[in-house]
């Protein structure tokens, strides 16, 4: 498959991190600039500040999936969602710490969380290379990179939940209610699910992506769900613009597969009666 | 920062211990993986890290639905309850998982349960290889298989159950966190517990019999090892949650 051209891991690492930061800071800057306005852009803003949040959170989605894909592809026995939950697990030990130990600094947070990340990967990457001796060249660097896009995840989507990523406020909004959960399994699953559901011998890399970002999506469409619990009228904007970002990309899913099949034929009814 | 007093130590390393806990546990679980879901290998036909983490999450539930209880948390011998209550729920949930599986695998498949691992039951000394299907890794759950994995899920259980009393109690007194222990306390338990879960099945390599599997023996030391490093660093992790700098 080399004739195919493959978008580099450093390029997504880069659009997963920035877009990831970038989304995360979103949710906590749109609020205080609409204060500092006034008015109806200051409701404009709070509305669609959480959405922000959550497309932070699709973009570590994507560079998160790609990174499975890279190392599942030597096949780790024990099934590709493994490495779907050791990530949210790295993933929110390491957001909770970030998030929780720099009290006032509360723009340092995600950084923070980013960081401590890479490092509980890098620890389990070089463990599972070099003590458990799982013999995958890229396991350090992908346990790493799935470890720090599993936290930008956690951050993401609970303050696309909570409209903010304080901690203080985060333990009311997604702790104590138990959206944490929601956020965990449903971010594990989009991480996990592209590289499970397209893996294969004629597995595209264009394929997966667009599957990323559509079950990214679908993770911004239940985070919504769970934001108008908790934020009104906020969680409504970001469930429909996850509805609409889920269509869009499941069909360039859709039609990629159409493209990469060999044929697709309509295998019409089972009969009714055996022949 | 906390300072570095003994009970602080001793709680990082009660994490470690409990992380530990959780990945021997998971060696003890006869886990098939996708051979077994067709009956050709021994154990339950589904993932290690599915199992583990069913059976820990739901000794998770049970432990804390015990320290809830007032009269428990006055109790002198609180930490033995909520450790036991913890067990007990792991211990219910995988046997009746591998109940119903077998209640499948006899009447549903039809397959003989026989251990491709060993020639003669450790326990109850019946010959196996006579009834393995060739070409297969053995099938279903044989006693020994089945006890193997109520031992499993009670070391699992223990293991959610102690990371959890062991946050409970550091997370009411933060000033941070306060009334929500239990909820962060739940969530952070159930990130180590994924960690700790899946650790040991990339050693596992994603199927195991049970104690008496050759595996068993190679396999436990240095996933035991691993498990209990990266335990410790998130006990540190999750003691300076509560105090912050």
């Amino acid at each position: 498959m080399s004739d195919i051209k493959e978008i580099p891991p450093n390029t997504l690492m880069a659009f997963g991190i920035v877009g990831g930061l970038l989304g995360i800071y979103l949710t906590y800057i749109l609020p205080l600039a609409g204060d500092a306005v006034g008015g109806p852009v200051k409701d404009l803003l709070t509305t669609i500040a959480p959405a922000a949040g959550a497309l932070g959170g699709m973009c570590a989605i994507v560079w998160g999936a790609e990174a499975v894909r890279r190392v599942a592809k030597y096949g780790l026995g024990t099934g590709v969602p493994s490495i779907g939950q050791i990530a949210m697990g790295m993933g929110i030990v390491a957001a909770m710490f970030g998030l929780a130990i720099v009290k006032e600094l509360t723009l340092a947070g995600p950084i923070v969380a980013l960081v401590t990340a890479s490092v509980i990967g890098l620890i389990i990457g070089w463990f599972a290379q070099n003590v458990i001796k799982m013999k995958i060249p890229v396991m350090i660097r992908c346990m790493t990179e799935i470890a720090a896009a599993g936290s930008l995840i956690i951050i993401g989507f609970s303050a696309a939940v909570a409209g903010t990523f304080e901690f203080s406020k985060l333990i009311p909004l997604v702790f104590d209610n138990g959206f944490m959960l929601a956020v965990f399994w449903v971010g594990a699953m989009a991480l996990l699910h592209p590289f499970n559901a397209v893996l294969g011998p004629d597995e595209k890399q264009k394929r997966l992506l667009y599957l990323a970002f559509s079950t990214g999506a679908i993770t911004m469409a239940v985070t919504g769900i769970a934001g108008i619990m908790t934020l009104g009228n906020a969680g409504i904007f970001t469930l429909l613009v996850g509805v609409v970002l889920w269509l869009i990309f499941y069909k360039k899913f859709w039609d990629e597969v159409y493209k990469d099949a060999a044929a697709v034929v309509g295998t019409g009814l089972i009969p009714k009666t055996e022949a | 920062m906390v300072a570095l007093d003994p009970a602080t130590l001793i709680n990082v390393l009660l994490i470690a211990i409990s992380g530990t806990l959780v990945c021997i546990a998971v060696h003890f679980i006869p886990v098939g993986g996708a051979p077994a879901a067709m009956a050709q290998a021994t154990g339950i036909g589904t993932g290690t890290v599915e199992l583990a983490a069913g059976s820990g999450l739901v000794g998770l539930i049970t432990a804390s639905a015990m320290y809830a209880i007032p009269s428990v948390q006055s109790d002198p011998n609180v930490m033995a309850l909520v450790l036991a209550a913890g067990a007990m729920g792991s211990m219910i949930m995988i046997a009746s998982t591998m109940l119903s599986g077998s209640l499948i695998y006899a009447y549903g498949v039809g397959v003989p349960f026989a251990s491709a691992q060993v020639k003669k039951d450790p326990i109850t000394g019946a010959r196996q290889d006579l009834y393995m299907s060739k070409g297969t890794q053995g099938q279903g759950l044989p006693t020994v298989c089945f006890v193997s994995g109520i031992i499993g899920a009670a070391l699992g259980g223990i293991g959610g159950a102690l990371i959890y009393y062991v946050l409970v109690g550091i997370y009411s007194t933060s000033t941070l966190i306060g009334g929500s222990a239990a909820a962060v306390a739940g969530v952070f338990t159930m990130g180590v517990f994924y960690v700790n879960s899946v650790v040991p099945s990339y050693g596992v390599g994603g199927t195991i019999e049970g104690f008496h599997d050759p595996k068993f023996r190679r396999v436990l030391p240095k996933d035991a090892v691993t498990s209990f490093v990266v335990s410790a660093l998130c006990g540190i992790l999750a003691i300076l949650i509560a105090g912050g700098f």
